[in-house]
Formats: structure tokens, C-alpha cells, sequence
């Protein structure tokens, strides 16, 4: 009994504290039945049945401590400080015409995952699993977009790394829109309801863009590097003229999301369904 | 934790464990290795509910507001004051017949397609 009481410091200090004498009451009485039932074998099974629960569910209950801290009003706000940090490197790059401009799309990409982190904070677990499929999705997009730059400005010169964030950027998209519907069906935030959707509408139609200009101008037999002419004799590259404007008014977008975040990171968090029912 | 008047539905469905707890809470107020033989006793050994995956639920259904604990004990003589002992809210009631309900549904569907034999015929 004293082994089985030493195993159970695999579960987290809070459960301990509530559980451990039920705990071992519960298996000393199973071992008192294992042991009249089945002897000696008995006993045997009921310790490898209950070792392999107890490490099961020991790192269950860890997991979901950790969680609870993820739904901490101080994760949001230092998500929505990044978010909001984020958004100025996505203008930043958009205005800036040199090199520095990859180094600002990668950290306002890093930054982006605060935003994330926020949001998904903000909902508190009632996003279910489309809020966390939006979460990893989001995640994903993120990694990916930031492999594609670094991938791309080994091998291309500008502006090719930027339309490789194409496809990244779509998927980021998606998932910010997965967090964004979780956020207005859960009413997780007080205002601006609908940015987060938008953001993540924004963030796929950049991504599209980028694809579309490149597949529309090579389907035509025309360099997508092409400036076209407009009327008064100016001259405009599509090519690098639309990703600078989508540029800025994503980081328009992340910029909002993060003040919203950090200016609501009180009410409502880590709340139960029901709870919020009633406070309805 | 207090009870609340959300759409149990919302909830479902339980997990088996949860299910299987609730359903033995539904004749009354229990303690865990109570809960835990009678499981195992309506599954005939099939489902083997260890110390950990009883009270991690348990917790969770504490939280949830689906059981609570309870002072009450049946014959404070002959049983051991450390034990705690659980029983359904009204939550938990209206929680536990929705899912009986959503599986029998299941049941009738399979029957329908000759998945299962009809009751009357066993």
C-alpha cells in the first residue's frame, strides 16, 4: 500500500490533495477482494490494471493543470501585447522596401502565435474541438509560413519568398477562422466580435491572392513581375504592390485583435459552459 | 457547485465512464469503491474503472455539476467516516437520461437494420 501511496506524487499536487486517501482506500479495498477472489494472480493483475491507469491518468490530470494555466487572464494579455507587436512588423514589412523586410515578416509571424494563444486562452476550453483544431491549425500555418521564408530566401531572391507564404498563409487563415466562429458561437469576446473572423478571412484571402496573381499572370503567358501601365504614365508592379497592401491591412488586423485581447483579458475567463449560462 | 439550466444535450455525449458512474448513482448516493464494483458488476468485468479514471471523472463531474458530494451516510455505524460518498444533481439526472435516450435511439436504429435481435424474440 505505502508503494502504491508513493506512486500516486505522478499526479498533480491539487488532485493529490483532494484524492489520495480516497484513492488508496479504494485500492486496498480492491486488493483485499483481488487477493480473496483470486489469490496471488489476482492481486498481480489488479497492480498491472491499476499501474497502467495510474499513468494514464496521472499525465491526463497534468495535461489538463497545464491547460488551466493556459486560460490565464495574464496569457491573454501577454498574447494580445505580441499580437499587437505583431501587427506593427506586418506594416512595417509592408512599407519597407529592403531586405529588412523578410526579417520583419518572420517576427511578425512569431509574434502572430500570441495572437493565437490569446484567442484561444479568451475562449477557455469552450471552443471544444473546432476551437483547438483552429488553435493547432493556426499553429501549423504559422511553422509553416515561417519554414517557407526561410526556405525561400536561401534560395530566391525577393519578392519570390514572400508569394511562397501563399499556401501557409491560407492555412493560418483557416484556423483563425476555425477560432474565430468557436469565438463568436461562445461569445468569448465583448467587442469587435466579428475581427477575429475577419482577420482570419483576411489572412486566407492573402493567401489566395498571392497563389491566384502567380497561377492568372503564368496561365497567360505573362511575367508575374510585369508593371503594368496606368492611365497618366504611372507604374504599378501587382507583384509587389498587393502583398505590401495585404501586408498592412493584416497587420491592421492583428494589431486590433491584440488590443482587443489585452483590453479584455478579466471578464469571462475560465468559466464552465454552465457558469456562462447563468451569467447570461 | 451550483446547478444550472443548460440543455443537458449540450454535454453529450458522456464518456463511458461517466456514463457508467452516473448510471450507478441514479439508484442513490454512493461512495467510490462502491462505484467502482458496481461498475464493473453491470459490464461483467468489462469495463474496469482504476482509482485514477474514477476519481479524474469524478472530479470532472464534481466540476461539471453533475454529482455532488453529500454528508449523508447510510449507517454511519458500520462504515468508515473517511469515505466520501456522491450522488446525482438534477443536472446530472436530466444529463443521464438524455444520453440513455440518445443510445437508445442508436439501438432502435440498429435494430431497424437487423443489427440486433428484437427483445421479444430472446
Amino acid at each position: 500500500m505505502q508503494v502504491y501511496r508513493a506512486l500516486l506524487v505522478a499526479y498533480p499536487k491539487a488532485f493529490r490533495e483532494h484524492y489520495e486517501t480516497q484513492m488508496v482506500q479504494v485500492f486496498r479495498d480492491s486488493t483485499r477482494e483481488a487477493y480473496h477472489h483470486g489469490g496471488m494472480s489476482g492481486v498481480i493483475d489488479l497492480w498491472l490494471h491499476t499501474f497502467a491507469d495510474l499513468v494514464v491518468t496521472a499525465l491526463m490530470e497534468r495535461i489538463m493543470e497545464r491547460s488551466q494555466y493556459m486560460f490565464s487572464p495574464k496569457v491573454i494579455l501577454w498574447g494580445g501585447l505580441a499580437s499587437v507587436f505583431g501587427g506593427l512588423c506586418w506594416i512595417f514589412a509592408g512599407l519597407s522596401t529592403n531586405s529588412n523586410s523578410l526579417a520583419a515578416l518572420v517576427l511578425a509571424l512569431v509574434l502572430g502565435l500570441g495572437g493565437l494563444v490569446g484567442l484561444y486562452s479568451r475562449q477557455a476550453g469552450q471552443g471544444g474541438g473546432l476551437g483547438l483544431a483552429g488553435f493547432v491549425w493556426g499553429i501549423l500555418g504559422t511553422g509553416l509560413a515561417i519554414a517557407a521564408l526561410w526556405w525561400g530566401s536561401v534560395r530566391f531572391a525577393p519578392p519570390i519568398p514572400i508569394l511562397l507564404l501563399a499556401m501557409p498563409l491560407a492555412v493560418l487563415g483557416v484556423g483563425t477562422v476555425l477560432l474565430g466562429v468557436t469565438s463568436l458561437r461562445g461569445n468569448a469576446l465583448h467587442r469587435w466580435r466579428g475581427l477575429p473572423l475577419g482577420l482570419g478571412l483576411l489572412n486566407t484571402l492573402a493567401g489566395m491572392t498571392f497563389l491566384l496573381m502567380f497561377y492568372l499572370s503564368l496561365s497567360q503567358g505573362q511575367n508575374p513581375w510585369d508593371a503594368w501601365s496606368l492611365i497618366g504614365g504611372h507604374v504599378i508592379r501587382p507583384a509587389v504592390l498587393v502583398p505590401q497592401v495585404l501586408s498592412v491591412l493584416l497587420g491592421v488586423g492583428w494589431m486590433g485583435l491584440g488590443i482587443l485581447l489585452a483590453t479584455e483579458t478579466n471578464a469571462q475567463v475560465a468559466q464552465p459552459p454552465e457558469a456562462l449560462a447563468e451569467t447570461r | 457547485m451550483p446547478e444550472t439550466a443548460s440543455d443537458p444535450k449540450t454535454s453529450l455525449p458522456l464518456t463511458p465512464a461517466a456514463f457508467h458512474i452516473m448510471l450507478v448513482l441514479a439508484d442513490g448516493e454512493n461512495h467510490g469503491y462502491a462505484i467502482m464494483r458496481e461498475v464493473a458488476e453491470n459490464t461483467q468485468g468489462k469495463m474496469r474503472l482504476g482509482p485514477g479514471s474514477l476519481y479524474g471523472t469524478i472530479k470532472r463531474m464534481l466540476a461539471d455539476g453533475w454529482i455532488e458530494e453529500t454528508d449523508e451516510r447510510p449507517d454511519p455505524q458500520l462504515d468508515d467516516e473517511r469515505r466520501r460518498y456522491y450522488r446525482l444533481t438534477g443536472v446530472g439526472r436530466k444529463l443521464v437520461q438524455a444520453e440513455a435516450e440518445r443510445l437508445e435511439q442508436l439501438v432502435n436504429i440498429a435494430r431497424g437494420k437487423k443489427l440486433l435481435r428484437n427483445p421479444r424474440s430472446v
